[in-house]
């Protein structure tokens, strides 16, 4: 009897992946901090590493309604580029993309982060006018993207359909170089792992319900949950998708509003798609994971909500734009498809930093890009929270910039991811 | 095993390119044993659907289970396990997407009061019952060649049916889709030559020889094999990763190993209820053995726990010592359910794991589409996206060589050839423009003046019967979202104009506040009805008047007249620079219009224009377009356009927040710019005069063949506002707009 | 093959009750009721109604085809949402991702806008 065809044992496996994994130690919670992160998300991770290693604060907790991850940092498509159109998000992104370039060596954890390069297509002239400003912008910065004409994405992704199907002719594409990938999950572990590791509490399955204040409209002294209060110094709000819901506890209401976001990937192939492939205009975009899978998202819902489940519309409209730009994917069997819940601000930027209220600052407007700013957006919060002043990188995110008509408006960059 | 003999063949597959013959009824994965080999990277078969142990790629598509596909002729299987990845599919030259509109696949759509999913005994016994009650009953069952990729919000069912996709509608829908045999999980169960109970009565009834074969634990029925009692320990192979033996317990705890050919495992099951929890809505009901408690397979302690993956007992005790001590971190960190069978094999045992360690049971892991896998192409079987519209001109656009490209929803000719050509017809001559996209709209009723005045930031009661006004459009925020003409029609009638794209918004936008005021007006979309032929440059006058227009309005006058025989509502405004007359007529008319007015300019060159030349020309008069020049937080004041808002009005949609904002810093600014040379491209940072700082952004870049330089609009965000700035290395100075024509005598020539 | 040919008629927009009552003049008249204050007569050549304020405009903005039980079919394939209930019902949506409108009856009507007629008659596989 023979096998038919023993396959050769990926290079990588889950023996591998699991020799490493970086401990995670979980605390007795108290009852009381310095800093309670409500949410333990990659934003809320970060912010507590960085306070424990830039700033020795680790009188931390870091109160998590499920697991941590399990928001949309465990479910993003994990794009990390800095490839905005205006100068604030250009130097904020390519911060991170560089935090990010040495976390592996920082926390020597295994994120699979892999340089990829980003090739955004336009499909129209006025596609190209904005691929245009954007390497110019890009360039200003010194951001390195370039300019590519039909040709130049052929070289770069020979598997693309010029034609676009028929549909969507391949006018030219911007190509950031420095474009990387690396997985989602890992990045929260690793963030939670040096964390904890220094002192930091993480405390799982505690949903927030409320906050604590000192008398209507003071200060915010900590926090309610359905196991007791936690008493805090200062109140970090990083929950996602659910930020209305949490900053209504402190009287805030924000400019932003809940949108699911859709991805899906398929079964595992062998490596051979090198670029991160995206369109504006169909507002898709796909990258091979580490795995060899198709990792595939879109843009979000149009109708706000707080559902997590698939939706057909989605997965049939993304499968449709994707197999116009790169047909071979039309056989490959779709594994998994899920959603998650985008925090989308109305000028497609993110809000960082003071609320108002005392004691209560919050990270949210992450949207559905806020992946590869959880290195900068932790970073720059631990410094807020540790000195008190907001950081020069992020001070052009503040809540205030809506009333002072400062909107940070890019929604050509938030398109995809 | 053995070589089963074939009754009764179907015809010969193709497997690594070698022909097997294959019985008729035969799987893939079934014909596949037939023929004396195992399909996949070893494990054991379920033969069900429910592990990921027999996957090749079969007629080109990968990862796929050959026990859920029927052996026909000719179908070529790949070999493909578990472990190994195929390479990326490629795409012959014959590109299928290529074909219109990619109508590939084709799609069923039922609507009934009832689905039930699973065809067995359970579930054809839930049909009868709905249809007793008179229910419209749908079964589908993968055995009949109908498999369930999902349930979606709303009840809708996703399938795959021989011939295309099935997507099904339903009240209420009943999962009946059974249970799975549960997998051992020891040391040596990746080797091939083990199945469960059920792959083993299945190959007995195909007749498939299973050599010497011993049964642990519930044994199969009707199947020739010994019988161990014990329990199972590990399984033993030799170097080609064939099953050798069987190491059971004996009742004094000893080791027993018997030899054979096969393994057959009956291990007890476990609930096929992932289409079930993916939706959690409550007219989803379970029948038969999806809705029994099964209970868990005892806690494992060694072998590959996760076949799919590669996943190990002992990586899974190393990722929970790490901290990974919960369902869904142990699956992501140990990859344990995380391959093509989804923890259809694994979650009884990781879900075992962790509760000998816990105490407590967790619950499965979340289940998510797909549950029966569908390629890209399947999934997007009949989905069309994006109707771009075409004006009644588009033939004749492309008649005469116009670029079409897509803009704001419409097909519109970007240019013919020659721009500059184009610019000089309108500068010196006459030409035309298809501005059939403009949104147009008529609104009516006794309100209809003062819905309007609380709409727009202009006055508009002032505007006499005949005369038009040029408006901004602005939000509650005082952020411009639109811009185009009033015109007015008749005491209580207007037409409406708006930018391509802005007339569904537009259209919403009045009638949501018109409902909320309770004013009394009428909103008819004239957009698709009527296109729009824009005449400009200086002899636009005289050839109207040689197609029948004697008298044409004054500058922002408008009147009905026949020209070249078509009715039409003839508006004078320019957004060119130049005298221009926007001819609005029904659809029907356009083409009748367009050719006599080109056959009528003839003698003074006329050439139409497309929208590059358009662009240009409207730069040099400085007029915003709305959406490429502006911001999410414009307002007329950054714009330079105070003058069209007229604070002393007592109330309109915006008139708030610009007096909040009018007391804000001045700190954004949208102006012109002039510079010696070539135009910069549009998009390009501008830098303070030193050249260190970015400060800002253009928006609109043109090299005027008329004055010779660069003329430029763009923002500046740093105050104080420089009046030089850095552009593309050059240095550009600020400078008011217009740069044409200051004074506006051409277009009111 | 079916084919998307011109329509001409009046499309009004007024109060729904005076719009219920009017009286449409022109020969074989289809009144489609596209929204309680419209309705766009197929065929009409003017239109009577109780409302001063009414917009009454002539309309050459649509295309329509006759279709056979068997087009209707084919149509009807490339519909993936519910139609009325109500068989007589104008059914508006999309057709191949095209808006649409769809007169079920003997025959059946498909219209949809003349912008579209191209992208539609493509879809459905009409363009010759
Ligand atoms: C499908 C998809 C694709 C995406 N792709 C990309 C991409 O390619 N690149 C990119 O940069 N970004 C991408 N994003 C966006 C990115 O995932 C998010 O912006 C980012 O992960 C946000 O991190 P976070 O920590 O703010 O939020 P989350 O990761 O959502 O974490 C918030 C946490 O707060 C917890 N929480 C909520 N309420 C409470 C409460 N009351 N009490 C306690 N805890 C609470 C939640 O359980 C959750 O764990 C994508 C998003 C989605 C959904």
């Amino acid at each position: 009897m023979v096998v038919v065809n023993p396959g050769a044992v990926a290079a990588f496996g889950a023996t591998e992946a699991v020799a490493s994994l970086q401990p995670i130690v979980w605390h007795e919670p108290r009852d009381s901090y310095d800093v309670v992160i409500v949410g333990g998300g990659g934003h809320g991770l970060a912010t507590a590493y960085y306070l424990a290693t830039r700033h020795g604060i680790t009188n931390v907790a870091v109160v998590e309604a499920d697991y941590i991850a399990s928001g949309n940092t465990g479910r993003n498509t994990t794009i990390i580029r800095a490839n905005y159109a205006i100068p604030e998000a250009i130097r904020f992104y390519d911060h991170s993309m560089k935090l990010y370039e040495g976390l592996e060596a920082e926390t020597g954890a295994a994120i699979f982060h892999r340089k990829k390069g980003h090739v955004w297509l336009a499909h129209s002239e006025m596609g190209m006018r904005t691929e245009r400003a954007r390497v110019l912008m890009n360039q200003a910065m010194g951001v390195n993207t370039e300019l590519l004409g039909p040709a130049g994405v052929k070289a770069l992704v020979p598997q693309i359909d010029l034609t676009g199907g028929g549909r969507y002719p391949v006018f030219g594409a911007s190509h950031h170089v420095e474009a990387a990938t690396a997985r989602h999950d890992r990045v929260a572990w690793a963030y939670a792992s040096g964390a904890t590791s220094r002192g930091v509490h993480v405390i799982q399955h505690r949903p927030v319900t409320g906050l604590l204040r000192d008398g209507p409209g003071g200060r915010v002294l900590g926090v309610q949950t359905a196991a007791g209060p936690i008493h805090a110094g200062i109140v970090l709000s990083a929950v996602g998708g659910r930020v209305s819901q949490l900053a209504a506890m402190a009287r805030v209401r924000l400019p932003v509003r809940t949108h699911p976001l859709h991805a899906f990937v398929t079964n595992d192939f062998e490596q051979g798609l090198a670029k991160i492939v995206a369109s504006t205009e169909l507002a898709c975009y796909v990258s091979q994971t580490e795995r060899g899978q198709m990792l595939i998202g879109a843009e979000f819902d149009s109708q706000p909500s707080f559902s997590r489940l698939s939706s057909f519309d989605a997965l049939r409209s993304y499968a449709y734009k994707i197999t116009r730009l790169l047909p071979f994917l039309r056989s490959m069997r779709i594994l998994r498809t899920w959603a998650g819940l985008c925090d989308i601000s109305a000028d497609f930027s993110p809000i960082m930093g003071e609320t108002g209220v005392d004691g209560f600052l919050i990270t949210t407007g992450w949207g559905t890009w806020g992946f590869k700013a959880i290195p900068a957006g932790g970073e720059a919060l631990a410094e807020r929270i540790a000195t008190g002043r907001t950081p020069a990188l992020i001070a052009p995110f503040g809540l205030d910039r809506f009333r002072n008509e400062l909107a940070m408006a890019d929604q050509a960059s938030a398109g995809t991811r | 095993m053995t070589d089963g003999s074939i009754s009764g063949s179907g015809g010969r597959i193709v497997v690594d390119g070698r022909p097997i013959e294959f019985a008729a009824g035969d799987s893939v994965a079934i014909a596949i044993m037939r023929s004396g080999k195992v399909p996949g990277g070893g494990g054991t078969l379920c033969l069900a659907g429910d592990c990921g142990n027999c996957l090749a790629t079969v007629d080109g598509v990968a990862h796929v289970r050959t026990c859920e596909v029927e052996a026909r002729p000719g179908t070529a299987v790949a070999g493909d396990p578990g472990h190994g990845k195929p390479p990326l599919p490629i795409v012959d030259g014959r590109d299928l997407t290529r074909t219109p509109i990619g109508r590939e696949l084709g799609v069923r759509r039922i609507d009934v009061d009832i689905a039930v999913i699973g065809g067995g005994p359970s579930g054809l016994a839930a049909a009868a019952a709905a249809a007793a009650g008179g229910g419209n009953v749908l079964v589908l069952d993968a055995d009949s060649g109908t498999e369930v990729v999902a349930i979606y919000p709303g009840r809708s069912i996703v399938a795959r049916e021989p011939a295309g996709m099935l997507h099904v509608r339903a009240d209420e829908i009943v999962v009946a889709t059974g249970s799975a045999e549960i997998q051992p999980v020891c040391p040596g169960n990746d080797l091939a030559g083990i199945v469960t109970s059920g792959a083993a009565e299945r190959l007995q009834a195909a007749g498939v020889g299973l050599g010497v074969a011993v049964a642990i634990g519930s044994p199969p029925s009707g199947v020739a094999c010994t019988v161990l009692d014990g329990r199972l320990i590990r399984f033993e192979g030799d170097a080609t990763g064939r099953l050798r033996s069987v190491v059971t317990t004996n009742t004094d705890g000893s080791e027993m190993t018997t030899a054979c050919d096969t393994a057959i495992v009956g291990l007890g099951r476990a609930p096929r209820d992932v289409l079930a929890r993916m939706t959690g809505d409550d007219a989803i009901s379970l029948v038969g053995s999806v809705a029994d408690e099964h209970p868990l397979p005892a806690a494992p302690t060694a072998g590959e726990i996760c076949r799919c993956m590669g996943t190990t007992v002992d990586d899974l005790a190393s990722a929970w010592d790490a901290g990974y001590t919960e369902l869904e971190l142990l699956k992501r960190a140990s990859w344990a359910g995380l391959g093509p069978c989804q923890g259809g094999a694994c979650l009884p045992h990781v879900r075992a794991f962790i509760a000998a360690r816990t105490g407590t049971v967790p619950e499965p892991f979340t289940a998510r589409p797909a549950s029966r896998q569908i390629t890209l192409a399947e999934a997007a079987a009949d989905t069309t996206i994006d109707a771009f519209r075409r004006t009644p001109l588009h033939d004749e656009h492309l008649a005469l060589g116009a670029r079409m490209d897509r803009f704001g929803g419409w097909w519109r000719p970007w240019h013919y050839g020659d721009v500059v050509g184009e610019y000089w017809a309108v500068r010196e001559g006459v030409s035309i423009g298809d501005v059939s996209t403009l949104g147009k709209l008529v609104v009516s009723g006794p309100d209809v003046v003062e819905a309007l005045e609380r709409i727009y930031p202009c006055h508009v009661a002032d505007i006499k019967v005949g005369r038009s006004r040029y408006a901004l459009l602005l939000n509650e925020r005082g952020h411009v979202m639109d811009d185009g003409m009033i015109l007015r029609t008749g005491e209580s009638r207007f037409v409406l104009s708006f930018t391509s794209g802005g007339a569904a918004n537009a259209e919403m936008w009045i009638r949501d506040w018109v409902d909320t005021w309770g004013l009394r007006v009428h909103v008819m979309d004239r957009t698709m009805s009527l296109a729009a032929i824009n005449v400009t440059g200086p002899h636009a006058k005289e050839l109207l008047a040689r197609l029948g227009l004697a008298e044409p309005p004054r500058f922002l006058g408008h009147l009905e007249a026949d020209i070249a025989g078509v009715p039409c509502h003839v508006m004078r405004l320019s957004f060119t620079g130049e005298a221009a007359f926007e001819l609005h007529h029904p659809v029907d008319g356009s083409v009748t219009l367009w050719r006599a007015l080109l056959d009528a300019g003839r003698d003074f060159g006329i050439r139409p224009h497309g929208l590059q030349a358009l662009f240009g020309l409207r730069l040099e008069k400085g007029h915003v377009i709305v959406g490429m020049d502006t911001e999410l937080d414009t307002t007329p004041h950054r714009l330079g356009m105070d003058w069209a808002v007229r604070m002393e009005k007592p109330a309109f949609i915006g008139k708030a927040a610009l007096e909040r904002t009018s007391r804000l810093p001045d700190t954004r600014r949208w102006v012109g710019f002039a510079m010696d040379g070539e135009a910069p491209p549009e998009g390009s940072p501008i830098l303070g005069r030193d050249g260190d700082e970015i400060i800002g952004n253009v928006t609109g870049s043109w090299t005027s063949p008329l004055l010779g330089r660069a003329l430029l609009l763009g923002w500046l965000k740093r105050t104080p506002f420089p009046d030089r700035v850095v552009i593309n290395g050059r240095e550009a100075v600020v400078t008011a707009t217009p740069f044409y024509d200051r004074e506006g005598l051409r277009a009111r020539a | 093959m079916p084919a998307l040919e011109p329509l001409v008629g009046r499309r009004v927009i007024g109060d729904p009750d005076a719009l219920d009552a009017a009286i449409w003049s022109g020969r074989d008249v289809v009144v489609l009721r596209l929204a309680p204050d419209e309705a766009f007569g197929i065929g009409a050549t003017a239109v009577e109604l109780d409302d001063e304020h009414a917009i009454d405009e002539s309309e050459a903005g649509f295309v329509g085809a006759v279709l056979s039980t068997a087009d209707l079919a084919d149509v009807i394939a490339r519909v993936d949402w519910s139609l009325p209930s109500d068989p007589s019902a104008l059914a508006q949506g999309k057709v191949a991702g095209v808006p649409a409108k769809l007169l079920i009856g003997d025959p059946s009507l498909l219209v949809t806008h003349a912008a579209y007629a191209g992208e539609l008659a493509d879809r459905l596989g009409w363009s010759s």
